[in-house]
């Protein structure tokens, strides 16, 4: 960053002392732009000694996906977009017959069940309950008087949404794939961590009358940033950042805009 | 001392060190650990009974929320959640009165329809009390049997049950229809006699006189209509609004069929709960009769008493289910939109609160979304001033007044506009009274 050319340094005006035009010897003074010996590189030293560097929603250590970051003026950007609320996107994979005391595949063993009575209708009538449950909270976290005409059009709209502290809300879930006895997930939530997501998974295994842990959550959509625009361990330099800055400008711009007016 | 204690008995091989747990050892560990079956390849999905609502009339046939029987349980007035009722078969069909509701099963056992609530007008046939033997109960707290005067009760089944204010109605397959409680005004079916005392009362009518078998039996507020197999409408009761359709706006005490509009109409569904009534035929079309003072029938004329069928001309699409309430009418399309109009809470906002046209409430609403399109109102119910519809996914919708809890919603306030019930289960039908409700569910796995 440093090697890349700078700010021209800044100019300002200066009367200096210059043989006048007319003869020799009497010194008149000229208005001159010189630069400021200030600004120079090597009076100021390297323009970037640290960098100032925010993270946006959390992501675990067992958890992998689309993680935010911030740099210098940025981290204001990351606030606003705190306040949006906007929904993230986890692909979550599960897997039926266990339940582990810390909800995933790598914790310590507590019971073990059959799974081969789950079909995949069965899974999806629980889903099809969760996201039921889940949109009464979304209606009634987002603190909005039921009994206006203005609730009545944001809910046929569908942009009522929580938009202060709220416990962790699913507002959408569709399973990709199934095949006894793995399973994976599309979860759409707002406020949640990943602990939560794993909870549900075991929680999922529980109605089904068997048990279930988590075995990946992956997050791949973080409001605006989807995996397209996430850069991949081997892009993490300097000409990488810069461009998925510049991509992204735009619509961090025009979402943050809507919500927020 | 005692650290080389240890370290000789571990150099020993006496002791062992307690590390880092050896994954070969957490592996075999695991695969050995016992499998727990919890429900096998077989299981079956149940079926249960969900009740919510005003529960001091008996109506919910839970006894401890009017008699506590424990110390430490409290009369509860109302229930505002789904709350689960215990019956001993399935149960195939139920309907909620004015304070009473009615269970009926689909089985050949003697015992196939039981009672709970109110039973002033003996509408829940006669309940011998436990403590005087020559008494009847005025409020029956649990579902309790009713004895129907059935010519072959091990293979007679019960198709359906309806509760009007103060009567019932009984459809079976073959003993043609039984009804019982009030009939000052000939909704049972029978000739009215003066001052008769209709509490305590062991008389259940039976009708067979129809021109095919009865396939649904509706009551409204005071009065019944049954449709028959082949189309037909019939009607008897109070006609002052003309609710019965016949012409006239006298009681009528003996089923007699609708013309009108509907004559020749092969009618597949009717609706009525209060004095509007409203008939779906095989093509789509909607007939309605009865009350408009809340503009149900101001389409098609400014009368605020109908009393002959008439077609409501709705350029709405092919209607195929219509539920009427006491203001407020709705109906389903074959495309799955649910249209409302009337009066009162019409389910789209404060703001519309009453319209003689229907309009179409937004199926975003009912949770249809680009994420889940496949999402369809597959019922449409309707008590004296709430509405529900029923999904096709197995979610319950209610809107409407929101009358002693009645809509299970867990609030005490109206609802504006569509909100969804948490029934741990999927609601298979739902049925709707006054102040309570009562929906058949089926658990999930």
């Amino acid at each position: 960053l440093n090697a890349a050319p700078g700010r021209a340094p800044r100019q300002r005006v200066r009367f200096l002392p210059a043989p006048a035009p007319g003869g020799g010897g009497a010194l008149e003074l000229v208005a001159a732009r010189v630069p400021v010996l200030a600004d120079h590189p090597l009076v100021r030293g390297p323009r970037f000694r640290k960098l100032k560097i925010g993270a946006g929603h959390r992501l675990d250590v067992k958890a992998s996906g689309v993680f935010v970051l911030g740099i210098g003026h940025g981290n204001k950007l990351l606030t606003d977009l705190y306040n949006c609320h906007l929904t993230k996107v986890y692909t979550v994979g599960g897997l039926f017959g266990k339940a582990t005391d810390d909800f995933s595949d790598t914790g310590n063993l507590v019971e073990k069940t059959t799974f081969d009575h789950i079909t995949r209708e069965k899974l999806e009538r629980i889903l099809a309950v969760i996201q039921g449950t889940n949109q009464k909270a979304l209606l009634m976290y987002s603190n909005i008087d039921m009994k206006t005409q203005e609730a009545y059009e944001l809910a046929v709209k569908g942009l009522i949404r929580p938009m202060g502290k709220s416990p962790p809300i699913i507002t959408a879930v569709r399973c990709l794939q199934f095949a006894l006895p793995e399973f994976q997930l599309e979860i759409h939530c707002l406020h949640e961590t990943q602990q939560y997501l794993r909870r549900m998974v075991h929680e999922i295994g529980l109605e089904l009358k068997s048990s279930a842990v988590c075995t990946q959550v992956r997050r791949t959509r973080d409001g605006v940033f989807t995996v397209g625009d996430a850069l991949p361990r081997t892009q993490w330099n300097l000409q990488s950042i810069q461009e998925a800055i510049r991509n992204c400008q735009l619509k961090v711009q025009t979402e943050l805009e809507k919500t927020l007016g | 001392a005692m650290a080389g204690v240890v370290r000789r008995l571990l150099r020993r091989g006496l002791a062992v060190a307690a590390g880092p747990p050896n994954t070969r050892w957490l592996r075999e560990a695991e695969e050995a650990a016992p499998v727990f079956q919890y429900a096998g390849k077989a299981s079956q999905r149940k079926d249960r009974v969900f009740v919510w609502g005003f529960s001091y009339s008996g109506a919910l046939g839970i006894p401890s929320f009017v008699r506590p029987d424990a110390g430490w349980k409290k009369p509860r007035r109302i229930q505002p959640t789904p709350y689960r009722l215990e019956t001993e078969e399935k149960i195939s069909s139920a309907a909620c009165g004015y304070g009473f509701t009615l269970l009926a099963s689909n089985t050949r056992d003697i015992t196939k329809v039981w009672g709970m609530g109110l039973n002033k007008d003996s509408q829940l046939g006669f309940q011998r009390s436990r403590r005087d033997q020559t008494k009847g109960y005025e409020y029956v707290l649990e579902p309790s049997p009713i004895p129907l005067p059935l010519e072959k009760p091990q293979q007679t089944r019960i198709l359906q049950v309806s509760c009007g204010r103060a009567h019932s109605l009984v459809l079976t397959d073959s003993e043609g229809v039984f009804t019982m409680g009030n009939n000052s005004y000939g909704q049972c079916g029978r000739k009215v006699v003066e001052d008769e005392i209709y509490s305590e009362s062991h008389l259940i009518h039976q009708l067979k006189e129809f021109d095919s078998r009865v396939v649904q039996v509706v009551c409204g507020q005071d009065h019944s209509l049954f449709r028959t197999k082949k189309g037909t409408v019939y009607a008897c009761g109070w006609g002052a609004d003309g609710q019965t359709g016949l012409g006239h706006y006298n009681i009528t005490s003996v089923p007699t069929k609708l013309h009108g509009d509907i004559a020749g109409v092969n009618i597949i569904q009717v609706s009525s709960y209060g004095d509007c009534c409203l008939a779906v035929s095989d093509e789509g079309d909607v007939f309605g009769w009865g009350n408009s003072e809340y503009l149900q029938l101001a389409s098609v004329t400014e009368t605020t008493q109908v009393n002959v069928p008439r077609h409501l001309p709705f350029k709405i699409g092919k209607v195929k289910e219509a539920a009427c309430g006491g203001t407020g009418n709705v109906v389903l399309t074959e495309e799955g939109n649910v249209f409302v109009w009337g009066y009162g809470i019409l389910g789209k906002g404060p703001n519309l609160m009453e319209t003689a046209v229907p309009e179409m409430i937004p199926p975003s609403l009912f949770g249809w979304s680009d994420f889940s399109p496949d999402i369809r109102v597959a019922h449409v119910r309707c008590g004296l001033s709430q509405f529900a519809a029923l999904t096709n996914r197995g979610e319950l919708f209610v809107w409407g007044k929101n009358l002693r809890g009645c809509l299970g919603t867990g609030r005490m306030e109206d609802q504006y506009f569509p909100w969804r019930v948490t029934v741990p289960g999927e609601v298979v039908d739902v049925a709707c009274g006054v102040d309570h409700m009562v929906s058949m569910v089926r658990s999930f796995t």
